[in-house]
């Protein structure tokens, strides 16, 4: 579904990624891991076009995605989940919603606007209940909640989610974690970046190391969960 | 126990006697800045006042009034709208049945005023794009009518889409590479293009007469009637006025506007929402500089005459301070905001020497006690993000 062809992203002198290589197949939870400053956040942003790349292509179901603003990404069903929520603060819950169905097929989505706020209620209930409050009211679980939700909004068929787990109580995570499963089980395919390994390989198909704007290893989550390399320099044992 | 609630009791004295001594301390610099210019005398009055100041808005403080005053919550005027609008509608159309001219007057520049923040607003209010250039666009809109109407003898309803379309189409091609920069950048130069046109009209002799400026611009004609009486000329800024406030309010309202809000609040996230937020920020500079070229025109038609000085930075600032004052990206709070500056200079008329001194300290109590502005919509709520 997703295909990246050695990928070379830099920010102005600084290579960030050096040739990275990454397939995402249709249905799948793939999840990127690595240590603070290895290129996942940069991984993302390249994908969705907000960063260009200097070499190399991304395909999105056979389609070069190089010379598409980022808009028109968002229009082709890739949905971005930025790093630390941004969420619209002022704006209340509903209407933070509502910027989330803003592009793709004015007419699609006014059919479906009604179904796609059901659905984002009913993996996130607490969303209702807060419906008419600003979201900067919101704690910080219920507005990575509020950011995930109003991705969904969009239709994706490719969801990038940006560190979910960023400063939310355990609690919390595994809370998301169990949300973007169910997610995933209603057909939508999601590229995971995190720094809760353990999490994140225990819920993915299958998962990429990057380290230093490469890709260090790949397999499924099972083998990266029991790999040797990987438990000493991310899991912490 | 009653030694340690002692002990409290000294403690906060000595606080108290900190604080008041820091005050003393500011009131005294405050005093020795304006010795050289006013003598000894003006310098112990001016020491007393500031410190009377201080000490009123730390009781204010302690009161928790200035808590209050900012959790006042001016009720939308949405919901009273029935009830509001036709009244203030037909108090407005009554006006220049009662007034004297010299308040018609005042009232017709507050209403150009109000146009000039109405669009203001749209850029730095809903888009949140800092402009201190916005003289320029109203010089643009004003100058083009003036030339226009001088030289070719255009007259003023021809005019009208002309002059709005070239403060528009100069708002477009400043920010087509102007808006490749962010915040502060953004900020200086818009303030520079300010500065540019002002000298452009200043120095290009041949069209634009220099500092003199052009006489003799002709008032507008309604089929064959003159506008030229205050009574008349009123009721057209009141409907141009009217106009602009029900198709901004629209326009902020429909896509455009949600979109405009999204890129002010976070960009990342309004593109990651698939809004193409270069499309729409030139959108908002294009119409909110529409609104300044309207206000242009009409100034040049009030005044018959137009020179650089009308349009100097401090008028960029004095639109700003409108709308901050009334509530930033409120529409409004523009309108307030420009009807309470444009009003209190004139009403302060009699103490002539001192009118910007009351205005300046004015502005500074209203970023104290109530800083989302008059009509302002944060309702005193901190966001966390």
């Amino acid at each position: 579904m997703l295909k990246l062809v050695s990928i070379h992203t830099s920010y102005n002198n600084i290579k960030a990624l050096k040739g990275i290589d990454i397939e995402v197949n249709k249905g799948e939870i793939v999840c990127l891991i690595g240590s603070n400053g290895a290129g996942k956040t940069t991984t993302l942003l390249t994908i969705s076009g907000i960063l260009k790349p200097d070499s190399g292509d991304i395909f999105f179901e056979g389609e070069s995605l190089k010379n598409i603003a980022p808009h028109n990404i968002v229009n082709k069903g890739i949905c971005h989940v930025p790093e630390g929520r941004r969420i619209f603060p002022r704006l209340t819950v509903i209407e933070n919603l509502e910027m989330g169905a803003y592009s793709v097929n004015f007419k699609y989505q006014i059919s479906n606007f009604k179904n796609n706020i059901e659905k984002v209620f009913s993996l996130f209930p607490i969303l209702k209940e807060r419906v008419k409050q600003p979201g900067g009211t919101l704690s910080g679980g219920e507005q990575q909640m509020l950011a995930i939700g109003r991705a969904l909004m969009a239709n994706p068929k490719l969801l990038l989610l940006d560190e979910p787990s960023l400063g939310l109580a355990p609690i919390m995570v595994s809370k998301i974690f169990k949300t973007i499963k169910e997610i995933n089980e209603e057909g939508v395919t999601i590229l995971l970046v995190e720094q809760n390994a353990k999490a994140a390989l225990r819920l993915s198909h299958r998962g990429y190391v990057l380290e230093n704007g490469t890709i260090k290893l790949h397999g499924s989550g099972e083998e990266l969960l029991h790999n040797e390399d990987v438990k000493k320099a991310y899991l912490g044992e | 126990m009653r030694q340690s609630r002692r002990a409290e009791e000294q403690k906060s004295r000595n606080l108290n006697v900190r604080i008041l001594l820091r005050y003393c301390a500011t009131a005294l610099f405050a005093a020795l800045l304006f010795l050289p210019f006013k003598g000894l005398k003006a310098a112990g009055i001016m020491f007393i006042c500031i410190l009377t100041l201080l000490s009123v808005v730390s009781l204010l403080k302690k009161t928790k009034i200035i808590d209050a005053i900012k959790a006042i919550h001016i009720p939308e005027i949405g919901r009273f709208r029935t009830f509001f609008i036709p009244v203030l509608l037909i108090a407005s159309a009554a006006l220049p049945f009662i007034l004297k001219d010299y308040y018609i007057d005042v009232i017709i520049m507050s209403g150009i005023y109000i146009l000039l923040a109405l669009g203001l607003n749209i850029i730095v209010g809903f888009t949140g794009l800092l402009n201190l250039g916005f003289a320029a666009f109203y010089a643009i809109g004003a100058y083009t009518y003036a030339i226009l109407n001088t030289k070719i003898g255009l007259g003023f309803w021809a005019s009208l889409p002309i002059s709005a379309s070239f403060a528009a189409l100069a708002g477009l091609l400043l920010a087509i590479p102007a808006l490749r920069l962010r915040g502060d950048y953004l900020a200086i130069v818009t303030l520079g293009f300010g500065e540019i046109v002002r000298l452009v009209l200043n120095n290009w002799d041949s069209l634009t007469n220099g500092p003199n400026g052009i006489t003799g611009i002709s008032r507008p004609l309604l089929m064959g009637f003159s506008l030229a009486q205050l009574q008349y000329y009123y009721y057209l800024v009141f409907v141009i006025v009217i106009f602009a406030v029900v198709v901004i309010k629209r326009v902020e309202s429909s896509r455009i506007g949600r979109a405009w809000i999204a890129i002010k609040e976070n960009e990342i996230a309004a593109s990651s929402m698939g809004i193409n937020t270069t499309k729409y920020k030139l959108y908002a500079f294009t119409f909110g500089t529409f609104w300044a070229g309207i206000a242009g025109i009409l100034f040049s038609a009030k005044m018959q005459f137009v020179s650089p000085e009308s349009f100097t930075f401090m008028e960029s600032i004095l639109i700003l301070s409108m709308i901050i004052l009334g509530g930033i990206g409120n529409t409004y709070g523009a309108i307030i905001g420009a009807f309470i500056l444009v009003l209190l200079p004139e009403m302060l008329r009699e103490v002539q020497l001192y009118r910007m001194l009351i205005l300046g300290i004015g502005l500074v109590l209203l970023m104290i006690f109530r800083p989302q502005g008059i009509v302002g919509g944060v309702k005193g709520v901190h966001f966390r993000s």
